[in-house]
Formats: structure tokens, sequence, C-alpha cells
């Protein structure tokens, strides 16, 4: 987070300068009176979004995912992990090592990709943050034509890697995994 | 705007229920979520105070040239690619695409970088390359970039068909 906060601030200051230098101050000036008033704006949205992330994190536990995720197999596993992955909750530090236990928990790699991408388009809890930050219509239409991404990947890989374990993209050539029957 | 908060402050009220039902947690929820705000308003005001200024910066010709919905394929391909660039969280990330939503950008264009930042984002490629290795990394970034553009596409011809 402190890596994000320093780009930030170091882009916006290089543009404060460059907008200084291209329209003066009164473009520097309406800029972050723009700022200000969407700052002012989305103050009550982003506290009612927090709220709600708060809530999904301790309502979709780790271990509330996990079970879902070992009860399908097939295009039901599919469909249900892409959901998972959707609803689980937390930032990357979260979910890849979550991912990478599927190895332990030998689910095979197309429950594997399907969470992974269902996190990545779905992620439930950043839909407060797109309505409010971006518009409803947006996120509506955004969510409605990504929707099928998470299950057509998963499907793909299901179809021409159905026999690769969640293991298998770690290992170098040559190298030796001792587990086996990785199907659910 | 008044609605999407009335909208959202329903949701969260709705979800501090159900938690104080299934498994009264909802006050730990609460907490968490105001330590999250807390902990991200200086990264949120940074977008802002970014946001801002390129909304004043960005010259009107470049939006219409290359992000409008006239500016079809190639507002597409730059969103994709655009939102592969956008290395950052979703709080710095979704006041940038507003502020290409009011300039003028197409909704092609929004799907697309919204799509290529959440499957393409270079943030992502440490974590992938140190827990599933480079040669995943690789193929999912190759195999992702039709899925952003495709994305794009559609939105392009919803907005060619339904709002034109």
């Amino acid at each position: 987070m402190k890596q994000s906060l320093i780009i930030i601030y170091l882009a916006a200051a290089i543009l404060l300068i460059i907008g200084f230098l291209i329209g003066g101050s009164q473009m520097v000036v309406a800029g972050l009176n723009i700022s200000i008033n969407t700052a002012y704006r989305s103050f009550l949205m982003l506290l009612a979004s927090f709220i709600i992330i708060g809530q999904l994190n301790v309502l979709l536990t780790a271990e509330v995912i996990e079970k879902w995720l070992q009860k399908f197999s097939g295009i039901k596993a599919i469909v249900v992990s892409a959901l998972a992955g959707g609803l689980f909750p937390g930032g990357p530090y979260i979910y890849y090592p979550f991912v990478a236990s599927f190895k332990e928990k030998k689910l095979p790699f197309y429950i594997l990709t399907s969470f992974l991408f269902g996190k990545y388009i779905y992620d439930f809890s950043r839909i407060p943050l797109e309505a409010s930050l971006v518009s409803p219509n947006i996120a509506f239409i955004r969510y409605l034509i990504t929707f099928p991404i998470p299950i057509i990947v998963g499907l793909i890989v299901l179809r021409f890697f159905k026999d690769t374990p969640s293991y298998d993209y770690n290992l170098k050539a040559g190298e030796k995994d001792g587990s086996n029957n990785y199907n659910s | 705007m008044a609605q999407t908060t009335i909208i959202l402050s329903i949701v969260a009220v709705i979800l501090i229920v159900i938690n104080g039902k299934l498994n009264g947690r909802q006050y730990e929820g609460i907490k968490l979520g105001l330590n999250q705000f807390i902990r991200t308003i200086p990264i949120i005001l940074g977008a802002f105070i970014l946001a801002g200024i390129i909304e004043v910066m960005i010259p009107r010709d470049f939006v219409q040239n290359w992000l409008s919905k006239e500016a079809g394929l190639k507002g597409i391909v730059l969103g994709s690619f655009g939102g592969m660039l956008l290395a950052m969280g979703p709080y710095a990330f979704f006041p940038i695409v507003s502020t290409l939503m009011v300039s003028g950008a197409g909704l092609g264009t929004l799907i697309s970088i919204i799509t290529g930042w959440s499957l393409l984002s270079l943030s992502k490629a440490p974590f992938e390359i140190g827990f599933f290795g480079v040669e995943f990394t690789i193929k999912k970034t190759i195999y992702s970039i039709p899925l952003s553009l495709i994305a794009g596409f559609i939105a392009y011809i919803i907005e060619l068909l339904v709002f034109t």
C-alpha cells in the first residue's frame, strides 16, 4: 500500500507541475476543485462501500469457501469456484497464498484457474467501489459482459488440460511431485 | 449519486443483519470496514487529485480520436493495454476510469480498460510469478488479451445498438 501511495502522489505531483506549466495556476486550481468536489460527493458512498466490504470479510471466510470448492467437480465445480473466487475477500496477500494452497488440497487445475479468474473478474467486494466511483450502469454492463469469462476459461482448461493437477505449473522440467490422483 | 449511496447503505444494513443472525460478528465487520476505509483514505485522496488534474489536462481531441465511441477499435485496444499498464489498486484505478468517462470515452473503451486492468494489470505479475511461476503468468497474459478485447468489442456493439 505504501508503494501505491508513493506512485499515486508522485504521478499527481508530476501532473500538477505539467498542468501548471501548460495552463498556469488556473488549470491546477480547476483540477483540485474537481478533486475536492468528487471527494465531498463520494464520502458517504465510500463509507457505505467499506462497511459492505467489512461485512463480506466476516461473512465469507476462507474456511467457508474451501468447503464449497471441495464439494463439486466438473462444470458445477467451475461455476462454484468462479463464484467463490468472486466472493473471496481480501487482497493479493490473502488470495494468492490461498490459491497456491490448492496443491495441498488436491484440487484440479481447472478449479484453480476458474477461481483465479473469478477473483479477477467478479471480485464482488469491488462492486460498491466500481458503482460509486465510476457509475452503477457501467458496473452493471461490465459485469454482464464479463460474467462468462471465468467460466469459459475454466471450461477451456477442463477440456484441454483436464489431467493437469494444480501443482503442475510450478514444477520445472523433469521435476516430479510425489502426489497423484488429483481429480475431485 | 444519492441513489447509489442509498442502495449501498441498504446493502450494508442487510449484510449487518445477516452477520448478526448468522455469526454475531457484525460489529467486527463494521470495525474491519472502517479500519480499511481509514487506512485507504490517503490513497483515495491521492487518486482524486490525480483524476481531477487528468480531467482538466486531457485534450478533448485525444479523447475524441482515441477513446470515444467514434474511435472504435482503437479505443478498445488502447483501453485493454492501458488497463494493463495501470498497475494500481481499485481505489486509485476507478477514479481515473471515472475521469475518462466524464471526458467522453466510449463504452467499449471503458469496459476494455476495466477488463484489461482486472485480468492483465501488471501489479498482479509479481504475485503470479512468485506463486505460480513465469510460464503460468505469460500464458495467462497471452490468453487474457483477447478476452479483454472481446469484452470491449461487445460493449462497443451494445453502445452502437442500444445507446445510439
